[in-house]
């Protein structure tokens, strides 16, 4: 389902010259679309490396004139940015790998091991896909409380290790993949970890890379978990960070604008670099499923 | 999310793929497959949901010993004014959310598939997805400086069209719309996506004999290209409806006290307020298996409704 998406269809020839009035227009349109949907961006990012004195002028300027990067090195003394960085990194890492590895083994059970209550387990999983976290979330703190946890990194990443929805599709994928594969591994002796990690997962490039990026992405950007379980800036993550720095005293909107253009471009960034595998994957999870 | 199971499940297998079945004698390595999924599972989603429906029958600050109250919550809930103000202010905002984002994405993906320059194609696919891979704390911030009555940027590009602006987030009959205009900058991008996606599915062979059969673009739009996209279209309706039901972030960071007049209150932000700031546990947790009630509904009317509508 992956290349698809940025494609066009070739329209045909013969018509070209007549469509081609509308054609324009429609160019035209699509591309004050494309402005407008990035002029925000572009705004926040030239404020940013505006000096404080010229930034937010009206009319808005669009280059930044006088130039400074000081605005990103006044960052620090407000909120500790390089620390809710790696905070942001840690949790988004060790959610995403591990629940990555817990779904892979769990879609395998469903999708090639044999054992009492299959379906039944499978079909209760499935059912808690209509569950929102708010309504977890209030016995979920409860639990975290009890175990210490509030205001430790663990309580956004334990809970984020289970994912129904990638234990789903992976067994849907698995399921895609000729049985004849690990039937021929297992009678040469193989054993099934063996057959899951050298067989199964290598097949399953973009099932895995599409879960591997919504969940790193879902992680990286959730606001309600740290907003519930963090409280000092030391152990907070980069989105809840950027809404304590605005909210708190002291700080320029120019120096809130560099913490947002601080989080919000490498996100760009990588993006950019790999534009395919996320549409796909979005794709992918929305029309496969 | 539309779930093939059954379709799956029905589908004989070949006898030949039995001997992982064993003799029942090798059942446990099942288990051990599924044991961490399983045990996560009953930690953070199947334990806590039986506890929130059990926290809903009683009253508890946190603090002090936990009180039984029987269905006494969800009978407050019946008489509180707040609560159908939220859930009214949600349905606005959800359906707003659908209509907006089916519409613009439709149109936008079958404009953006019908442009032949690859640079602006290109172009406008990344805009118009660059927004939904920012977290919603950087946007809800960013656009609480777009839309600053003073110096913000439609203030002034308003303006400069001879438009007065309002002041958008403390005006109450603006505050929820500016919501779900923002809303709309950030997750276009998702949508159009998904159309853009489905408008693959089409069988070019279907739109070329509507063509030899002598339909114009809208007849062939109208008759031939919607009703197959209905699947896509189907599922966008119902991920954009759950995922607006579930409004939170943008509300809580831009309008934090719940707007002008409770004009931007949703009913998550009613049960964030309920549950973590005035510490009303039970009655947060029966508002919270109201949202879980809808979210269900609406699900289970996928189910139905894929099979009696759409197109397969």
């Amino acid at each position: 389902m992956g290349a698809p998406v940025t494609t066009g269809r070739a329209a045909p020839v013969r018509r070209r010259h007549r469509i081609r009035p509308a054609r324009v227009v429609l160019g035209l349109v699509l591309l004050v679309v494309g402005v407008l949907m990035v002029a925000p961006l572009v705004w926040l990012i030239v404020q940013s490396l505006t000096a404080e004195r010229a930034a937010f002028s009206l009319p808005p300027g669009w280059l930044p004139r006088p130039f400074t990067v000081d605005n990103f090195a006044n960052i620090d003394g407000l909120i500790p940015f390089g620390r809710m960085a790696l905070n942001s990194l840690q949790v988004s890492l060790i959610s995403t790998v591990g629940s990555m590895l817990v779904s892979v083994l769990a879609g395998y059970a469903f999708s090639r091991l044999r054992f009492r209550g299959r379906q039944a387990i499978l079909l209760v999983m499935l059912s808690a896909l209509m569950v929102p976290v708010q309504t977890t979330v209030i016995p979920v703190f409860v639990l975290m409380r009890n175990l210490g946890l509030v205001d430790h990194l663990a309580a956004l990443w334990l809970p984020a290790l289970i994912n129904v929805f990638a234990i789903f599709f992976f067994r849907q994928y698995f399921n895609t993949i000729p049985r004849e594969l690990d039937e021929a591994a297992r009678i040469d002796g193989a054993s099934h970890p063996w057959i899951l990690f050298r067989i199964i997962v290598p097949l399953s490039g973009p099932a895995l890379a599409a879960m591997t990026i919504l969940a790193f992405e879902a992680s990286w950007n959730n606001y309600f978990g740290p907003l519930i379980f963090l409280s000092s800036p030391q152990h907070m993550t980069l989105p809840i960070g950027l809404v304590t720095l605005q909210a708190g005293q002291g700080g320029s909107s120019v120096v809130v604008f560099a913490a947002i253009t601080a989080v919000v471009v490498p996100v760009m960034v990588v993006f950019l670099a790999f534009q395919r595998s996320f549409a796909a994957s979005i794709a992918s999870a929305g029309i496969r499923g | 999310m539309t779930i093939s199971l059954t379709r799956r499940r029905t589908a004989p297998r070949p006898p030949a793929i039995q001997p992982t079945a064993g003799a029942g004698s090798r059942q446990w390595v099942g288990y051990a497959f599924l044991c961490p999924a399983l045990l996560l599972f009953v930690l953070f989603v199947a334990g806590p949901f039986v506890a929130a429906i059990v926290l809903s029958l009683y009253r508890w600050d946190m603090l002090t010993p936990a009180q039984f109250a029987g269905v006494g919550n969800f009978t407050a809930m019946f008489g509180d004014p707040l609560l159908y103000r939220s859930l009214a202010n949600t349905f606005v905002f959800a359906l707003a959310s659908l209509v907006t984002h089916l519409v613009g994405g439709l149109l936008l993906a079958l404009g953006v598939n019908r442009l032949k320059n690859k640079v602006l194609s290109y172009f406008v696919r990344t805009s118009l997805f660059f927004p939904f891979v920012i977290s919603w704390a950087a946007v809800a911030l960013l656009w609480k400086y777009v839309l600053d009555p003073s110096f913000g940027l439609v203030t002034y590009y308003l303006g400069r069209l001879g438009l007065d602006t309002p002041n958008w987030f403390n005006d109450p009959s603006w505050a929820l719309p500016s919501i779900i205009g923002i809303d709309f900058w950030h997750t276009i991008g998702f949508t159009f996506v998904i159309m853009l996606a489905g408008l693959q599915t089409v069988p070019n062979t279907l739109l070329e004999a509507a063509r030899l059969d002598g339909a114009n673009a809208w007849q062939t739009l109208w008759h031939v290209t919607i009703p197959m996209m209905s699947p896509t279209i189907f599922f966008a309706a119902v991920i954009t409806f759950l995922g607006a039901f579930q409004i939170f972030d943008p509300i809580q960071i831009i309008t934090p006290q719940g707007g002008p007049d409770n004009s931007t209150m949703s009913v998550v932000m009613y049960l964030y307020q309920k549950g973590f700031q005035s510490f009303q546990v039970g009655y947060a947790s029966a508002v919270s298996l109201l949202v879980f009630a809808v979210m269900m509904v609406v699900t289970l009317l996928q189910f139905w409704g894929s099979r009696r509508w759409v197109h397969q």
